[in-house]
């Protein structure tokens, strides 16, 4: 479904991204774990069209979407749920799902999806009207995941979702994203917290300083050496 | 006690229009963080417009204020298009000296087109001011209050109820996730600045005929608009609507009260008390709000 090769991507002098390969199949739960500042972010910044491709092509459902603009690549249906929740802070949580719809024309669609994110989420049905800057961070979380969902997307990109929450609320994270690729869609997971996001996937890569230097099913790399000293403490 | 009443009266009038110029200015530095120096200009502009709705083109004065505020949001989304597109990204200084040479040009512009000789725009309205009790008012003025009134109560729906106004208030708080959302930023800036224009030209379509029109008289209006938005905050809408009626008020009763020859200075020292004792600004919080 999402294809990506020998992607190269940078800031200013410094080149994040130095070749990377990955492909998500469609249904998937596929992870992109590694180290702070290896790319991760980058690469879904990349996938999103926040960052330019120095580089290589990116290709989603059969097209090329590198150097795409966001709202063209939301178009084809690709959202982004980006790093830190990035809620808007002066909005209602109302307001903030619509602008996860706001591409879409069709209000009955909207309105399902309004009703079930709010089902899934009951607490920010309570909180609908209440500005999403006086929201606790688990709650953010849910409403940054909901509004992603608001687009109806084929393919999800979460960044760091468990950035920042405490532990019982990391969990819930983790069991909703499974639910969102279980019902469907296609999910992409950027994530520091190794173990848990390996457990959770399908497929994972494991990225270094700008390069994949491993992939495999998510049980394959929890046993490999490697990752077992570097990333899950031995 | 009637005296005092006619200065609120005349605060009331005076403040809407300062409050537009307040809100366009406030609009796009909010949202563009761009300090726009062709603020004054695009007063000027819109006063001239009027002027040459009114005389040159025929229209009526009633259809003239429209045609004025739609060649400032036009000339203001060619400002965008032209200078501003290609420098987002810049930094400020270099925006900012960009917007000055631009307002030159414009205040130029009308000096080589109209000339140096003020203009009167000719009204409708009858020249006996309408009794209210104890105090006056003219029925120009008072056109004046309602227009204003009504664009900054359109101005604030627009930005609170629409689509557009949606975009504009993510692109303001976040605009890379407003992006990711599938804003078009681009777009959103250059409406932003040909609204803000358009509420500056606004302001001098409508002021132009209650007082002439002058290639200068952007100068003092600029200085004025800042004084607004800097006393309600950058940013903030409703300070920058507060802040026109508090300028107005100043400068009423400063040269109601202290000598007429204090009426522009009151800009400053607001300037200068606002900067010295709250430096945000009186309504905006340490982030801003749309």
């Amino acid at each position: 479904m999402l294809e990506i090769r020998d992607l190269v991507c940078g800031y200013g002098t410094v080149t994040a991204l130095k070749g990377l390969s990955l492909t998500v199949a469609e249904g998937q739960l596929v992870a992109l774990v590694g180290a702070n500042g290896a790319g991760k972010s980058t690469t879904l910044r990349a996938i999103s069209g926040l960052v330019p491709a120095r580089a290589g092509s990116i290709r989603f459902a059969g097209r090329d979407i590198t150097g795409a603009d966001p709202r063209t690549v939301l178009g084809h249906g690709i959202a982004h749920c980006p790093e830190g929740r990035r809620v808007f802070p002066q909005m209602s949580v109302a307001e903030n799902l619509a602008l996860g719809a706001y591409l879409r024309r069709d209000p009955a669609g909207v309105a399902a999806d309004l009703a079930r994110v709010y089902g899934e989420f009951p607490r920010l049905a309570e909180r609908r009207r209440q500005m999403a800057g006086t929201l606790s961070g688990g709650e953010q979380q849910m409403l940054a995941i909901g509004r992603a969902l608001m687009a109806r997307p084929k393919l999800v990109l979460f960044d760091e979702p468990s950035l920042g929450l405490a532990p019982n609320i990391v969990e819930r994270m983790f069991a909703v994203i499974r639910a969102i690729c279980d019902a469907g869609t296609t999910v992409l997971l950027v994530e520091q917290n190794a173990f848990a996001a390996l457990e959770l996937c399908d497929d994972a890569y494991l990225l270094e300083t700008g390069r994949i230097v491993l992939s495999g099913p998510g049980a394959t790399l929890i046993a490999d050496p490697h990752v077992r000293q570097a990333y899950l403490g031995g | 006690m009637t005296e005092f009443l006619q200065h609120l009266l005349n605060t009331l009038i005076l403040g809407g229009t300062y409050a537009l110029l307040g809100i366009g200015l406030t609009l796009i530095f909010g949202i563009m963080n761009v300090v726009n120096f062709t603020h004054g200009a695009l007063y000027t502009v819109g006063a001239y417009l009027m002027y040459l709705a009114v005389t040159a083109l025929g229209l009526g004065f009633f259809a003239a204020l429209p045609t004025a505020i739609l060649g400032g949001f036009l000339l203001g989304a060619v400002l965008d298009r032209v200078l501003l597109r290609p420098l987002r990204g810049a930094d400020m200084d270099t925006t900012m000296l960009v917007m000055i040479g631009a307002g030159i040009v414009l205040q130029s512009g009308t000096l080589w087109l109209f000339g140096g000789v003020a203009k009167s725009i000719p009204t409708p309205f009858p020249d006996a001011p309408l009794q209210l009790g104890p105090v006056s008012v003219s029925w120009l003025r008072l056109f004046v209050l309602g227009a204003a009134a009504s664009l900054i109560v359109l101005t604030y729906g627009l930005i609170n109820r629409t689509r557009l106004g949606l975009a504009m208030r993510a692109t303001f708080q976040d605009h890379d996730t407003a992006a990711l959302m599938g804003v078009n930023v681009r777009l959103v800036y250059t409406a932003t600045f040909a609204i803000g224009s358009s509420l500056a030209a606004a302001a001098g379509a409508l002021l132009g005929p209650v007082y002439v029109v002058f290639p200068q008289m952007g100068g003092m209006a600029e200085l004025k608009a800042f004084a607004i938005v800097i006393l309600g905050g950058l940013g903030s809408i409703t300070g920058a609507a507060i802040g026109g009626f508090i300028l107005a008020l100043a400068e009423e009763l400063g040269a109601g009260y202290i000598s007429s020859g204090y009426r522009d200075a009151m800009g400053f020292l607001i300037i200068i008390a606002v900067l010295v004792f709250r430096p945000t600004g009186l309504f905006a919080k340490a982030e801003r709000i749309g």
